[in-house]
């Protein structure tokens, strides 16, 4: 039976159990009275002849029980046959079956692990009720102040009237990220959380698992003294005590009662514990300058992104026009809250799961080769069966059971990787929602399709061939010189060309990300990262209230961390280069007109103690560092980076020149007493950006990361350093104690991350692409072994056979990279986005990898040649 | 001639079905009475074993089967050859005279 009837008849007997047996009973119903009715034509009473009938049937159900038996036994019997046929055949070759078996497992098993990633990030809803109607409100920003920047977050009184005057959105809520510290018997613990507004939790519709959320009482001050927690916080500092309702807590030294607990899994935004209500007083509520705020929303059921995104639109505009002093150039933009989670890693799993397809593909192409290769001897075998009367469909479907049989047997070892390559991919990545990732039922869907599919692939193009076969010819040839058609030799070529053109496509793919990455790393971030520790302290209004407190906690820690052997010099600052983030405010220069806020030039600020640049290793340009005497009653006074001496300065002498910050809470001018070389802020791919320093002491913000430079290696100063801090204060938590190493080192991560993956993966391509190379001329090299011998027996020098063998070899390695580096260059520039310092089309790359390619290409010919080359003519021709 | 009724062998039913349906469709009964006629009442087919037969020949691919209309306008199922199914009459015929000659031959040596 050909294969689609068989197939829909096996879907039927298997899916539709039902209907075949309601239609045998329609059929045996139809018998018994035409039966009946025949019978009584034949004179018998309706009675008798119904009677008669049922007897001659001898019970429906006993027809129907063998019917049923038939109709599974068929199937069964020739689907087993060609399975137990297929595993004899694979058992009978080993060594074949095993490296078959291998290399799709690895091919199947990164695919698998790739597609549980694209899986967790990109196809599987958020873990909240109908989330694909939750969407993130940015701010846009005016592209003269931050050229390049397409969302920024949102102050107080945009967000009202936002609230107030859209229709689009069911709920609109607000929330920022905060760090906690939550006090214990020992060491406080560091904790993440968030300040939400009361709608945050039902924007997500999500309930407390157990108490409640926040009521709109709670957003007021004095009012929002409750706390939710996460189901890991409960369990990890509260050992699940079932009573935490109503008990009292003390974060960042307030005391707070605890009124819920989230359901397991519920960590938004990113790994939040714990959340609390945010209140704002009249005052907070008027701030429309201060961005510093991410504003989440639930689309209404019939409303469009896009209708949504036409509202937003116009409520900006009309606020632009309200508010030209600070809102003009400000505009709206609504994004899905999964594409803004996933962002950036869209790309580059993209480029990842192309990668791997490939290095499967380039699997097959040589499984495909194998079994053609193997199929020479397999080639009496069937022209025997053809012979005796198989058909060649039947023929083809027991060859395609065998290779499936390979594709799945692959497949579940490749599960196995799957399972653990899933779980590195977590652990080298730092990718959004972890816990998504893993292997579900839909990884395994993907699984067994692509086994299937790999089967398949590797086993149609030889069944096609060898069941293609001139009978006489192969019968009437000796045993083990056949196979040697041009057709059969053309097709491996073909396999060979692909996959050399595919491994090509994916090594330039890698040396493009090589390139970016080495180019990045010898990218001067403008700091000494060497021997550095740095850590952060969010010190709480209560028991800091003043900035003279503050100013002495600073001064304190600094006096005991410089007390710790090893110490070179330690500063603050109030973020650290490189992670990213960290404040932007506009200013004007004195003697140059000022316009509105909307027109002022914006840099980046930094507060910083005075022994800030020594400690992290920023060097003077021009003018002098802070000092102690910078207080706050003497001359307020800035250090400049050289971007902006450059750009508000040219060939002029900044020092002396001044500037006011326009968000400083002591307005007036400030002179520049120092300019210093610039840094990397948010990355090293990021531009150098004009950056604006503080004395500390002129304006004591309550949050600031330490710099420790150390002699030695700075883990070890890790407990003395923190030792230290407690010393003044055991509630104050540390968060982000790492050495500067690692900052950079994880500023980096997920270029390494996409840059080590593409490269593990066009190893493997490589590799698998000189072995088809080896393959296909080893086995030219058999087929030709006796023309070889002839030639030699003629006079041919070994260098000719050698030349001869591997130029047959180049030449296939050669079309394959011309094949290669045209789909490269239509391919690589979807990677475009992931690349630093190089164009997608960077000739370097495209012509070093060629070269690489060749030279491989020619080794792997090399073997096989010389082989050719020891072929003993006598013995050569004597074997004919 | 004395009319007995004779057991069938399994290939023997499938050889007489596949005749049976040589000419055309046919419904279960039909292909009962069908092999009635044509063997001359010596093999009545019961449907104990008739069903069983066309289902596993309709598995194997030899039939084809569809619902229609009887002769007295009555829904029944019939069953058809497929190319296959010829292919399968004309072999299966050909075995059976070279086996029945075989034997003939080998029972009248003495």
């Amino acid at each position: 039976m050909p294969l689609i009837p068989r197939l829909t008849s096996l879907w039927r007997n298997l899916f539709h159990k039902d209907r075949v047996d309601q239609e045998f009973t329609e059929e045996i119903r139809a018998y018994l009275d035409m039966l009946t009715e025949t019978k009584i034509r034949q004179g018998l009473t309706p009675r008798e002849a119904r009677r008669n009938a049922l007897i001659e049937l001898g019970g429906v159900e006993q027809v129907h029980e063998k019917v049923r038996e038939v109709r599974m036994g068929q199937l069964m019997e020739t689907a087993w046959r060609d399975v137990r046929l297929g595993v004899r055949a694979l058992v009978h070759s080993p060594i074949f079956s095993v490296v078959t078996v291998l290399s799709l497992a690895l091919g199947i098993g990164a695919n698998t692990a790739i597609f549980s990633v694209v899986n967790g990030l990109l196809l599987r809803p958020l873990p909240y009720p109908e989330s694909e109607q939750i969407v993130h409100v940015w701010h846009t920003p005016p592209q003269q102040s931050f050229p390049g920047l397409d969302k920024f977050s949102v102050s107080p009184a945009n967000y009202v009237d936002w609230k107030a005057q859209s229709s689009a959105f069911e709920q609109m809520a607000v929330y920022t990220d905060w760090g906690f510290s939550l006090s214990t018997s020992n060491d406080p613990l560091s904790l993440i959380g968030a300040v939400v507004s009361s709608d945050f939790f039902s924007v997500l519709r999500t309930n407390a698992m157990q108490g409640r959320t926040f009521t709109t009482d709670e957003e007021q001050p004095g009012r929002d003294q409750v706390v939710v927690i996460g189901h890991g916080l409960w369990q990890r500092a509260f050992g699940a005590d079932p009573n935490i309702i109503g008990q009292s807590l003390t974060i960042n030294s307030r005391s707070f009662t605890v009124v819920g607990i989230m359901p397991a899994g519920f960590e938004f935004p990113r790994e939040a514990e714990l959340w609390v209500p945010l209140a704002w007083n009249d005052n907070d509520r008027k701030i429309r300058s201060m961005h510093d705020y991410l504003v989440i929303a639930r689309l209404k059921q019939n409303v469009s992104l896009e209708q949504a995104q036409a509202e937003m639109s116009t409520i900006s505009t009309r606020l632009e026009q309200q508010y030209p002093e600070e809102n003009s150039g400000w505009g709206a933009v609504v994004i899905p809250l999964r594409d803004d989670l996933v962002g950036d890693i869209r790309t580059a799993l993209l480029v990842l799961f192309c990668a791997v397809g490939f290095v499967l593909l380039i699997a097959c192409a040589n499984v495909a080769n194998l079994m053609l290769a193997r199929g020479a001897n397999r080639q009496r075998e069937i022209a025997v069966r053809i012979a005796l009367g198989a058909g060649r469909a039947r023929l083809i479907r027991q060859l395609l059971t065998e290779s499936v049989l390979l594709g799945v047997t692959g497949g579940v070892l490749g599960l196995l990787l799957a399972v653990w390559g899933s779980r590195m991919l977590v652990q080298l990545g730092s990718l959004p929602n972890t816990g998504d990732i893993g292997i579900d039922t839909w990884a395994l869907g993907f699984t067994l399709l692509v086994s299937f599919a790999a089967g398949i692939i590797i086993g149609i193009v030889p069944a096609l061939q060898f069941t293609r076969t001139n009978l006489s010819d192969t019968l009437k040839e000796g045993s083990g010189r056949t196979g040697g058609s041009s057709i059969k030799q053309h097709t491996r070529k073909a396999l060979v060309i692909s996959e050399v053109a595919l491994s090509l496509v994916l090594l330039i793919g890698a040396g493009l990300m090589i390139r970016s990455f080495w180019k990045l790393q010898n990218v001067d971030p403008g700091f000494d990262t060497s021997n550095a520790l740095t850590m952060s302290v969010v010190l709480n209004f209560i028991r800091y209230p003043e900035p003279h407190q503050r100013l002495a906690f600073v001064d304190r820690a600094i006096e005991q961390i410089r007390a710790v052997p090893g110490v070179v010099s330690v500063g603050t600052t109030t973020r650290i280069p490189l992670s990213g983030g960290g404040s932007t405010q506009p200013f004007t220069i004195e003697g140059r007109p000022a316009g509105t806020i909307a027109e002022q030039p914006m840099a980046q600020t930094r507060y910083i103690s005075p022994d800030y640049f020594p400690a992290i290793g920023i060097p003077l340009r021009q003018g002098r560092f802070f000092s102690d005497q910078d207080r706050d009653n003497s001359v307020p006074v800035i250090i400049i980076s050289e971007a902006m001496a450059r750009r508000f300065w040219p060939g002029e002498n900044p020092i002396g020149k001044r500037v006011t910050p326009s968000f400083h809470p002591e307005p007036g001018p400030r002179e520049i007493v120092g300019v210093v070389g610039d840094v990397k802020t948010s990355g090293l791919d990021v531009d150098m950006s004009a950056m604006m320093y503080l004395p500390f002491k002129q304006l004591a913000v309550p949050f600031m990361s330490f710099v420790v430079r150390t002699s030695s290696n700075p883990e070890s100063l890790v407990q003395p350093v923190s030792k230290a801090i407690y010393s003044i204060d055991k509630e104050q938590a540390l968060t982000d104690v790492q050495t500067m190493d690692q900052v950079l080192t994880k500023s980096l991560s997920d270029r390494r991350f996409n840059m080590t993956l593409l490269l593990a993966f066009a190893g493997v391509a490589l590799v698998l692409a000189a072995v088809g190379v080896y393959g296909v001329m080893n086995y030219t090299v058999t087929l030709r072994r006796r023309e070889l011998g002839i030639r030699m027996a003629l006079g041919a020098r070994r260098m000719d056979v050698l030349r001869l063998v591997m130029g047959q070899g180049l030449t296939l390695t050669l079309i394959g990279v011309a094949a290669g580096l045209i789909s490269a260059y239509a391919l690589t520039r979807l990677m475009a986005s992931l690349l630093y310092g190089v164009t997608a089309t960077d000739y370097l790359t495209f012509v070093s990898v060629p070269v690489v390619l060749i030279a491989v290409g020619l080794v792997a010919s090399y073997v096989p040649a010389r082989r050719a080359t020891r072929v003993n003519p006598t013995i050569a021709l004597r074997a004919e | 001639m004395a009319r007995k009724q004779v057991d069938l062998l399994q290939g023997t039913l499938d050889l007489l079905v596949l005749k049976s349906l040589a000419p055309g469709p046919l419904h279960g009964l039909g292909v009962s009475h069908r092999i009635d006629q044509i063997t001359k009442g010596t093999f009545k087919v019961k449907p104990g074993s008739l069903f069983p037969a066309l289902h596993r020949m309709e598995e194997a691919g030899w039939l084809q089967s569809s619902w229609g209309e009887s002769e007295n306008n009555r829904r029944a199922k019939y069953y058809r050859l497929t190319a296959a199914g010829r292919r399968q009459l004309n072999t299966e015929t050909e075995d059976w005279q070279r086996i029945s000659l075989a034997i003939t031959t080998a029972l009248k040596t003495t």
